[in-house]
């Protein structure tokens, strides 16, 4: 990890043999990403070139760390080596090389010495249940050390879906009370980018806005940048097109599956969830859970766990009842019931009809119970 | 809205009035082509909506557009539903004494009374049914319902495709929807609203057969003509014989019904 100097972004890359064809391309990666006018280009090389490179700490909390294996696993220095080196990265449990006491008092110097300034990077959720004693780290619970973090930041962002709502840690029926970190420390200024995990593409998206706007990116309900969450999965999708025409994987392994179909009957929920994993990818852009052959299972949508399952199937679980039923067992079997019933009524009235005293036939009703004689 | 009268009138034809029966028009023309509208567009919406839940039909041609189309179809059918319930729901407040909102929704304690004789009626705990010559005071209420949910799947159903378009004017409407409950949570409400209208359904054919047979007063084809063939004993209850009982009854539907005074009297 960089020490406090505040060097540039071309010295570090220059220092790590990164030629300024691989810096261009990466500027124009991310004004794509980022959904801007090529013309930005110029503007962003500008920034990346002449910006002090910000302070960054990232907090892992009730975390697997894939955010950060997500981060770092890459073949070529491309996203993730810009993102190394266009900041300072001053705390991350996973990779820095301080620990114990040391690491804690480079934390501490950042919040006092650049307080206002850096950028705090959240991964995990945070549990709230007993005072959060879930989850503590050198004495101290998530809860404390992200309300000290995160509220002397300039801007604080939650990668993956546990930092953003709760995630997997925070699903039915979430044992340790574990919130995302908008919940855990309300007021603050943060950008979600929720994914499990986040796509690091979108993320040094985020920080490239940041350093050339001095502003983080436009928005939707969740915090989360619009470049990224503001379409539908299904209508980026390549298989979108067997979808319309009808074609569909009907069981894994079919010929269906073996053409690359859609995976609409297999519980892909490309059609309920906001992503650009489509365009953007994974693993160096090669591919995406869709193109691999597996549905969507909305990772990236609002507490998705309890939402978006069962994965395999096309609608939720009907709520009190057991886990084999579906939504459309309990609709026949309420229209069966109803044929039934209306069966048994119809014998009931036939027989009324042919035992039906004469003198109940004169007037339609006893004068005794018409409520209106 | 010339031809509100009730029976006296004579009618000429092949076809000759039974005895003691009154031809009356009940059914104004929007109610009825709302009434047709809504079951030409539900069975639509449900089979290219059961289709797009579980697509039963696998294409195999190289220019298949088989779901493209279900949902082509499903959308319009939406919007000829949509139309439907807004003519009728104008119609509360437009049409005849038949058609009002006050027959759907049992705000009087005389409506109340009247349900619970019609549901003893279905238990059998009545020999004969609750005739009336609009619809009987449990089945208003059950339209209530039934127009509840119609608004509920509309409703979800609007949220689901403004989560496609992202248009302006639907996310002023509907907006609101996906924040209260997840989009899954819209679909499965929206799929079970399906069911609950099919459940109505078989209610609803089951009972006007019923009524059919028991009450004799042509209530199917009074969905087509707009016309029942009503008892004195039913305009007697409807409009009544004591002096100042129509007073509890809305005063343009009395006035529009000049004939009905002298088939009670």
């Amino acid at each position: 990890m960089g020490s406090l100097d505040q060097q540039t972004l071309p010295a570090a890359l220059k220092a790590r043999g990164v030629s300024r064809r691989q810096f261009v391309k990466f500027c124009s990666t991310m004004v794509a990403t980022l959904a801007l006018p090529p013309r930005y280009l110029g503007a962003v090389v500008k920034a990346m070139e002449s910006a002090r490179r910000p302070v960054l700490v990232w907090l892992e909390f009730q975390d697997c760390a894939g955010n950060s294996e997500s981060m770092l696993r890459t073949s070529n220095p491309t996203v993730t080596e810009f993102v190394l080196d266009l900041l300072s990265w001053e705390y991350h449990e996973t990779i820095m090389a301080g620990a114990g006491k040391q690491a804690e008092a480079a934390l501490e110097r950042v919040v006092r010495e650049h307080k206002g300034e850096y950028i705090a990077v959240v991964e995990g959720a945070i549990p709230t249940a007993d005072d959060g004693v879930y989850c503590t780290i050198a004495g101290r619970t998530a809860l404390e050390i992200a309300r000290h973090v995160c509220s002397s930041a300039a801007a604080s962002i939650a990668v993956g879906a546990c930092a953003w709502d709760g995630g997997l840690v925070r699903a039915n029926p979430n044992p340790t009370g574990a919130v995302g970190l908008q919940e855990a420390v309300p007021g603050i200024k943060v950008v979600n980018l929720g994914g499990c995990p986040h796509n690091p593409a979108n993320t040094a998206a985020v920080l490239v806005h940041y350093l050339t706007f001095h502003e983080m990116p436009a928005l939707d309900q969740y915090n989360r940048p619009l470049f990224a969450y503001g379409n539908i999965i299904h209508d980026q999708c390549e298989r979108r097109a067997h979808y319309d025409a009808g074609r569909y994987v009907e069981e894994w392994g079919d010929e269906g599956h073996r053409k690359g179909w859609c995976l609409y009957k297999m519980g892909c929920k490309g059609p309920e969830a906001t992503f650009n994993c489509p365009v953007v990818r994974w693993n160096d852009g090669t591919s995406w859970p869709v193109k691999s052959g597996h549905g969507c299972i909305a990772c990236a949508s609002h507490r998705f766990w309890d939402n978006k399952s069962p994965f395999y199937k096309r609608l939720p679980q009907v709520p009190g009842f057991g886990v084999d039923v579906t939504a459309e067992k309990i609709g026949w079997v309420a229209l069966g019931a109803m044929a039934g019933a209306a069966a048994a009524q119809a014998i009931g009235s036939t027989i009324r009809k042919k035992v039906r005293p004469p003198e109940a036939s004169e007037g339609p009703t006893k004068p005794s119970s018409s409520p209106e004689a | 809205m010339t031809e509100m009268h009730g029976g006296s009138r004579q009618i000429s034809g092949p076809y000759q009035l039974a005895p003691g029966r009154t031809r009356i028009y009940v059914w104004e023309k929007p109610v009825r082509f709302a009434h047709w509208l809504l079951v030409l567009s539900l069975v639509v919406l449900s089979v290219t909506g059961y289709y797009i839940y579980n697509p039963f039909v696998i294409s195999r041609g190289r220019a298949a557009y088989v779901m493209g189309t279900a949902r082509f179809i499903h959308l319009v059918a939406a919007w000829a539903f949509i139309a439907a319930i807004l003519v009728r729901f104008y119609w509360f407040f437009r049409g005849n004494r038949w058609a009002r909102i006050n027959q759907f929704i049992p705000t009087r304690r005389e409506r109340w009374q009247d349900a619970v004789e019609t549901v003893k009626y279905y238990m059998f705990r009545r020999w004969n049914p609750t005739p009336r010559i609009g619809h009987n005071a449990l089945a208003g209420a059950t339209y209530t319902l039934i127009f509840g949910i119609a608004v509920i799947e509309i409703i979800t159903g609007l949220a689901l495709y403004n989560n496609v378009v992202h248009s302006k004017c639907l996310g002023l409407l509907v907006g609101w929807v996906p924040r209260l409950a997840d989009i899954q949570w819209l679909r499965e409400i929206h799929f079970l609203v399906m069911f609950a209208l099919w459940f109505f359904f078989i209610h609803h054919m089951y009972s006007v057969l019923l009524a059919a047979s028991e009450e004799k007063n042509g209530c199917v084809e009074g969905m087509v003509s707009g016309y029942k063939f009503v008892t004195q004993a039913d305009l007697q209850r409807e409009f009544g014989t004591r002096p100042g009982g129509e007073k509890s009854e809305p005063v343009r539907a009395v006035r529009q019904t000049p004939a009905a005074g002298k088939v009670s009297g």
